[in-house]
């Protein structure tokens, strides 16, 4: 039984191939071309969790807790009593810092001050001289200078053994000496060095303070009880965790960031569903008679619908194969560009590798297959509930079995009214991934309208070519013929028109949703960005806000007679219950503004300077559910205390959220008054480039400091925009070309299965141009269906994307804004697209053979 | 002389040299003054070795050393800078060996020192890492103790004969040339009393130990690559002290030289022309593969002696990564001006493991 079922099956699926290797291949293609995006996506969002977590491992090396304090200020005095306390079987300190390399621009090195003497039990990589195994140690502790670099550092940068480099700490160039090689069995990043922890205090000015101390517990159990009594001898504000905590932080941070890249991914897989349904549906057309046979020979229903289900899944399963070496090579483009946008994000990361994990590869195949033979269900379906008569008749039986029934409507309304219904969920109560649900429902509910639309649509064109024959007394045969086509193959039109405006769609979504955001940004940016100078350690813009401003630059800038007063801005992650908030602490000069969601704002404004209290992004609000008044607890050295909420103001800068101090209450409570950025603004008639220049003179000449002016800085701040949404354009592109191939496949299909039709028309007087006439004119009523169907619903993605996801996962308030013109070209493009793409099978429609053709008749 | 354990350090120091003292003749010596430590020295140690005996007259000996090597002197040190800034290496080696079971056992301690709990000269204590401590007290007598891998030991030292300084005119040569040398003392019997713990057992031992503390910059000479050291402590109340600077062509340098003290304190410096010492046993290490001499015939002519040293165990070998040397309890038996003559000690060779467990580069 089943060898039969196998023979009948390999005689049915290889045949089809051999006659029609085009189609097989194209289906192939697509299936191909979903998985590849999908699997890229996760490959690249995977390494780059990966590449962050090895740094972690490397930092952290074997170390089973570790104390940190996240303000910055663990004093080196607390490491003998927690060396010697109990539970506690190592303990090693570490100073970390990052360097900036004004000798390789944008280059950066995270420097870990180790002590060999103590973190044997901890070390992960090795360190030796270059000549030979060993690590001369005296030479190790002796020099101020000495480092320890990767080898892949030393070849990126062209350097030898024993060359010295600058470093940049805090605008201060210092000369360090590449003396000794870091090896490690995994492979290092070369942005680590290594050197004597008394060095590393040196160099960056740390003196007296650690980074964190590493600890390995004498039992894994204990952990509870160390942690315990680790607490009673350290400072409030100082962590004790385990290492991957901070991994697993991250993840979080960058959770929504991912989700949204995977879902973007899937849209092109989404658009090859509609693909395979399409030629899964032709196939059944084509074949009914051979159905018909099977059926009257006595296969059954289920081996008819395993017979086209298994086609569709062999095809399937070769082009998720191929797709997943194709992901592998879309993802090297892909990693650099989301590892670029996680940096100037989130979180300094450097993704040196893709990393290749089995089950991100069996999960891509798994998806691309599942798609397939959920695509080919109701098409194989329709095949297996042919009636054995019918079929060998020769009727069209799917064609046929598009009714118009009132169940498209009801189903594309109910879809439309689901996306309204989980969108307010989404909003009100979560989870945020709702979002998606309703933008699915968006795209799934025009899609169900697109039969009767089509359907009139046809009505229409017919009527109105018919009005035109009327008045110019000539007819246009293929306009209306084409027209009368379109109602004829209503279920293969639709589902072709359907695929092309689910593409459509999100391209316009998207790209509203984009421009909204830019232009919601850059209102915002006129509306805050206000000061006429903005002077920071040039470091910063390499590694982020790890650089501070020297205290007398500050003085110059505030003292100088240009100057009408200056706002200092730094910044740090704090944590806030088991998650990390980004704090910012500024003056708060008078021009400094903040676009309050609400409230008197020269009341909150002065409340924020004179008060211990925050105020909190939108976007923090929203993700901790909190309000203006409530308060959020932040730990201080000297203990916990709360800070309520005195304001929430619009930011767009990130998305987990802000909390600005004042600088007075932050000095009160940390004594920290080191800044990392001056804005400077400035009297009347003072000269921005002439304040420049003086501060130049005074503090670096040679480009320690950067200087924006205000232009300069918008210009920038629109740059790392746009680099934000370089991912989501390469994705949208891929959708694009995955549906415009959708078109090409379906005229092609159109013509295979037609030719009987275009050689009657032939036979009956039609020229070879009127056919090629005529198939263009059906493509070019296919595509403007669907620019205006995937221009519409677009529109309402639009608002799903800005006012539903940007919200919910983001919390931000994007106010919607349309991007007319490229809007206005759309319909355009689409529907040059479909005619280039109907082109070729036109041409070749003109030139069917017609007594091969006619044979069958 | 002994335990320039830092062989290597000597060696590639030679560029810092300049900015530390030199060991050059004229030292005057002075107690308890240079029983401290001199940081203007590049190296430094204070060494004791001894063999002790609990009522059941079971034997232990023992090495605990303390050993100071400079990375920068004192005129380039800053005292505001990072405490993690390393001045001085610290490190120290406890050994024990346990005669009766003919087990030996030995452990190396290092320590940065950034919170002081690894150090030199603190006003009471002369050296210390953790809990392995050498103090100096102000009857003139010593307490050592040190716990680990080998068992424990806490000694009280009283010394039996006033420190006896070697070499001539203040300083043991070590090699031919201006610097290479050493200022070496060493106090040559200490009645040694206290405890040994192994294996959770405690012993109440007697005993007598050997005293050395030497300083230098630069000592070793670059044909040299070890050296062979021993100490006696004789029935009769007189000690030898013999070392010979080990040549790359298998010779010794001629600068090579001992001290006899007598029943005394009488010294005599003994030149290399007038000690003789052949092998007459070697042994080879298991762990490291090195071949050590351990049995000796020794002659010293002029003083009429003449004995055979045997150790009370072989394997008395200190495998260290990047160090390895051999250093245990010896008896010697032989005859001085025709009596029969006894005696214990301790024996160090030092430059016969493979050039990178010996070298560590």
């Amino acid at each position: 039984m089943i060898a039969q079922y196998f023979r009948i099956f390999v005689w049915h699926v290889l045949r089809h191939l051999q006659r029609h290797p085009l189609l097989a291949l194209l289906n192939i293609l697509s299936v191909a071309l979903g998985v590849a995006v999908y699997l890229a996506t996760q490959i690249a969002n995977h390494s780059a969790n990966r590449a962050f977590a090895a740094t972690v491992d490397l930092v952290a090396g074997k170390a089973e807790l570790q104390i940190s304090a996240p303000a910055g200020h663990l004093s080196e005095t607390v490491f003998p009593a927690v060396a010697a306390t109990k539970g506690i079987s190592a303990a090693t300190p570490l100073v970390r810092g990052l360097v900036t390399l004004p000798d390789f621009p944008g280059e950066y090195l995270e420097i870990l001050g180790i002590d060999v003497f103590t973190n044997a039990p901890f070390r992960t990589f090795d360190l030796a001289n270059f000549e030979a195994s060993g690590l001369d140690i005296e030479r190790w502790l002796g020099g101020p200078g000495s480092i320890a670099v990767s080898q892949e550092f030393l070849r990126l940068h062209n350097l030898k053994p024993g060359d010295k480099i600058r470093a940049r700490v805090n605008v201060v160039d210092h000369e360090l000496e590449v003396g000794f090689v870091l090896r490690s069995e995994e492979t290092l990043d070369p942005h680590f060095a290594a050197m004597d922890i008394g060095w590393a205090q040196e160099l960056f000015g740390r003196r007296g303070e650690l980074s964190a101390i590493e600890l390995r517990l004498i039992d894994p159990r204990g952990r509870e009880n160390a942690i315990a009594e680790l607490r009673k001898i350290l400072p409030p504000d100082v962590s004790v965790a385990a290492p991957a905590q901070r991994t697993e932080e991250v993840d979080k941070m960058l959770g929504s960031f991912e989700l949204n890249m995977t879902a973007m991914s899937l849209v092109s897989l989404l658009v090859g569903m509609f693909l395979i349904y399409n030629t899964v549906s032709a196939s059944v057309i084509r074949r009914h008679r051979e159905i018909g046979i099977l059926r009257s020979l006595g296969v059954t229903r289920n081996e008819v619908r395993a017979l086209f289900l298994g086609e569709a899944a062999v095809l399937g399963s070769i082009g998720a194969s191929l797709g997943l070496v194709g992901g592998v090579l879309l993802a090297r483009v892909l990693v650099g560009t989301v590892a670029e946008t996680i940096s100037s994000l989130y979180v300094l990361v450097n993704v040196k590798q893709a990393f290749l994990e089995p089950w991100t590869f069996a999960a891509a195949w798994g998806i691309g297959l599942a798609s397939v033979i959920a695509s080919a269900w109701f098409p194989a379906e329709a095949a297996a509930s042919m009636e054995p008569a019918r079929a060998l008749e020769g009727g069209t039986g799917l064609e046929r079995s598009l009714d118009l029934s009132p169940a498209w409507w009801v189903s594309g309304l109910l879809s439309i009214v689901l996306a309204g219904v989980l969108s307010f969920l989404a909003l009100a109560v979560g989870p945020a991934w709702l979002g998606f649900g309703a933008a699915f429902f968006v795209l799934a509910g025009f899609s169900f309208l697109v039969p009767g639309l089509t359907s009139y649509f046809s009505a229409g064109a017919g009527a109105s070519f018919r009005a035109i024959r009327r008045l110019r007394r000539k007819a246009n045969v293929e306009a209306e013929l084409g027209a009368a086509n379109l109602s004829r193959a209503l279920l293969r039109n639709s589902i072709t028109i359907a695929a092309l405006a689910v593409a459509v769609a999100m391209t316009v979504g998207v790209s509203v949703m984009v421009f909204s955001f830019r232009k919601t940004v850059e209102a915002w940016i006129n509306e805050t960005l206000v000061a006429d100078l903005f002077v920071a350690p040039a470091s910063n813009e390499v590694v982020g806000p790890d650089s501070f401003m020297p205290a007398e630059a500050v003085q110059f800038l505030a003292n100088h007679p240009a100057v009408e007063t200056i706002d200092t801005f730094r910044e740090m992650d704090l944590p806030l219950g088991d998650e990390a908030v980004t704090v910012a602490v500024v003056r708060g000069s008078e021009r400094r503004h903040f676009q309050l969601v609400r409230g008197d704002a020269s009341a909150i404004m002065r409340r924020f300077r004179e008060e211990p209290c925050v105020l909190a992004s939108e976007s923090f609000a929203r993700r901790h559910r909190l309000r203006d008044g409530e308060s959020i607890k932040l730990t201080t050295p000297e203990g916990a205390r709360e800070f309520p909420i005195a304001g929430i103001f619009y930011d767009y800068t990130r998305d987990q959220g802000i909390v600005y101090m004042s600088a007075r209450t932050f000095t009160e409570f940390w004594h920290d008054d080191r800044v990392n950025s001056v804005a400077v603004y400035l009297k009347k008639n003072g000269s921005a480039e002439q304040l420049s220049a003086a501060f130049r003179a005074a503090f670096g000449r040679n480009g320690e400091f950067v200087i924006y002016s205000n232009q300069s800085l918008r210009t920038r701040v629109f740059e790392i925009f746009d680099q934000t949404f370089a991912v989501t354009y390469v994705l949208l592109a891929i959708a694009v070309v995955v549906a415009i191939t959708g078109i090409f496949l379906s005229l092609t299909i159109l013509i295979t299965e037609r030719s009987r039709e275009l050689a009657v028309f032939r036979a009956v007087g039609g020229s070879a141009a009127q056919i090629r006439k005529l198939l263009l004119w059906e493509t070019g009523m296919i595509g403007t269906l669907a620019a205006v169907i995937g221009l519409v619903s677009g529109l309402c993605l639009a608002l799903v994307l800005t006012g539903v996801i940007n919200r919910a996962f983001f919390g931000w308030t994007v106010r919607l804004a349309f991007p007319w013109r490229s809007l206005a070209l759309t319909p355009i493009w689409i529907l040059a697209a479909a005619l280039i793409a109907g082109l070729l099978p036109a041409w070749r429609a003109g030139k069917l053979v017609l007594a091969q053709s006619l044979r069958n008749e | 002389m002994k335990r320039l354990c830092f062989f290597l350090l000597l060696l590639a120091s030679v560029g810092w040299a300049a900015e530390w003292k030199i060991a050059e003749p004229g030292w005057r010596y002075e107690f308890p003054r240079d029983h401290h430590a001199h940081a203007e020295f590049k190296t430094e140690w204070w060494y004791f070795t001894g063999n002790v005996f609990d009522a059941e007259g079971r034997q232990f000996g023992y090495e605990l050393a303390f050993f100071r090597h400079g990375i920068r002197p004192p005129a380039a040190r800053d005292p505001n800078s990072s405490r993690f800034i390393v001045d001085d290496l610290k490190f120290a080696h406890f050994a024990l060996t346990d005669v009766s079971r003919k087990d030996f056992r030995f452990e190396q301690k290092t320590s940065r020192g950034a919170f002081g709990e690894a150090g030199f000269d603190d006003g009471k204590r002369l050296a210390w890492i953790n809990d392995w401590t050498l103090t100096l007290n102000t009857d003139d007598s010593f307490d050592i103790a040190a716990a680990g891998a080998p068992g424990a030991i806490h000694f009280h030292l009283r010394p039996a004969k006033a420190p006896v300084v070697h070499g001539e005119n203040g300083i043991s040569l070590k090699a031919a040339g201006k610097g290479h040398a050493s200022h070496y003392y060493s106090i040559p019997r200490l009645e040694t009393t206290g405890e040994v713990v192994v294996d959770g057992t405690v012993h109440a031992v007697r005993g007598a130990s050997w005293f050395d503390h030497e300083w230098a910059t630069s000592q070793l000479g670059p044909e040299q690559i070890g050296w062979n050291w021993l100490s006696v402590q004789f029935g009769d109340g007189s000690e030898l002290m013999l070392y010979q600077m080990r040549l790359k062509n298998g010779g010794t340098d001629p600068v090579s030289s001992g001290t006899f003290v007598a029943a005394d304190g009488a010294t005599k410096f003994l030149r290399s022309s007038a000690i003789v010492m052949t092998p007459e046993r070697r042994w080879k290490s298991k762990a490291t593969g090195a071949e050590y001499p351990i049995e000796w015939r020794v002659e010293i002519p002029e003083q009429q002696i003449s004995f055979t040293v045997k150790p009370v165990l072989d394997d008395q070998e200190l495998a260290l990564n990047q160090l390895t040397y051999w250093e245990g309890a010896i008896e010697v038996a032989g005859k001085l001006a025709g009596n029969p003559l006894k005696g214990r000690g301790y024996l160090e060779l030092t430059g016969y493991a493979s050039g990178a467990q010996s070298l560590g580069r």
